[in-house]
């Protein structure tokens, strides 16, 4: 097990609070001023004891590095702008592709590069390329290559292109472009 | 109001019935998995949008809004990873329509391991 440091720790135990108040209903309480006394305690060593075990896998670098106004902006809008508009782009191609009467695909998987350095960065773009609909993340070759670039492998089921580049940006061109202005 | 919650509602059936012929009608493992995606998707996210307008609208419950705004999100965390453990396990184990893939690249980069 990594060694527990205190950053990482506390970013997990803020995130499991977080999610505490809001499944329990307390933060609503807390605004109307009849939060249970209880059940914040019980939140505070139910958390602590959960960050103390799952922090080393969590935080691999920097904790706190979303808390930067500008990021926490440029996530949000990621989240809530940017990925919903390729999801129902890529949801409303999916459908028609899936009622249309001659079935028209041509499946196959490419190959493309990422230049997003950060871990993060690359986990939720795999994440995001596999929610889109005709895209999912097969495997990432990190290290194994001689231009030392990352590269996804990409099931696409309407393979456009082979082109590395090409592909790349058509799969993922906006999303990464937004990830590298969050992370970087 | 009551219509803008239908509406959300019929957005999130139509994406999951057309999710559910895709899986139906794909011919392989893998594109299967793609249509499935659409359900787990937009399909949920469409019921789940209208669920929370209608506790927030009718039932006035912001509690019960916020539980409904969790099941979405902790879908949409944990759906990726499933699909992908789905996917790569299928590839290695080389299941049938490994063959009929237009491109492999992954599979021209396995063998070249090999060698």
């Amino acid at each position: 097990m990594k060694k527990l440091n205190a950053a990482s720790f506390a970013a997990v135990f803020i995130l499991g609070y977080l999610f505490w108040l809001l499944i329990t209903g307390q933060i609503i309480a807390i605004f109307s001023g009849t939060a249970s006394g209880q059940i914040l305690i019980a939140g505070v060593v139910v958390c602590a004891v959960v960050a103390f075990f799952s922090a080393g896998f969590f935080i691999h670098e920097k904790a706190f590095h979303l808390l930067n106004p500008m990021r926490l902006v440029m996530f949000l809008g990621y989240c809530i702008c940017i990925f919903p508009i390729e999801l129902i782009k890529a949801n409303v191609v999916m459908a028609v592709r899936a009622l249309s009467p001659k079935l028209d695909i041509k499946p196959g998987i490419v190959k493309v590069p990422v230049d997003l350095k950060s871990e993060y960065a690359q986990a939720m773009l795999a994440n995001s390329i596999t929610l889109t609909p005709g895209t999912v993340t097969v495997d990432i070759a990190e290290d194994t290559e001689e231009d030392g670039r990352t590269y996804f492998y990409i099931h696409w089921i309407e393979v456009e292109t082979e082109e590395p580049e090409e592909a790349g940006e058509k799969i993922k061109g906006t999303m990464e472009r937004a990830l590298r202005r969050v992370w970087e | 109001m009551k219509i803008v919650i239908d509406v959300f509602i019929a957005i999130g059936l139509f994406f999951a019935l057309a999710g559910t012929i895709g899986m139906l009608r794909m011919p392989d493992f893998f594109c299967r998995m793609q249509s499935s995606t659409n359900i787990a998707t937009l399909g949920i996210l469409g019921v789940v949008i209208g669920g929370i307008i209608y506790a927030l609208g009718f039932l006035g419950d912001p509690s019960m809004a916020v539980k409904i705004g969790i099941i979405g999100i902790f879908n949409l965390l944990a759906n990726p990873i499933a699909s992908h453990a789905l996917m790569r396990g299928a590839y290695i184990h080389k299941k049938k329509p490994v063959d009929e893939l237009e491109v492999d690249k992954l599979g021209e980069d396995l063998v070249e391991e090999d060698e």
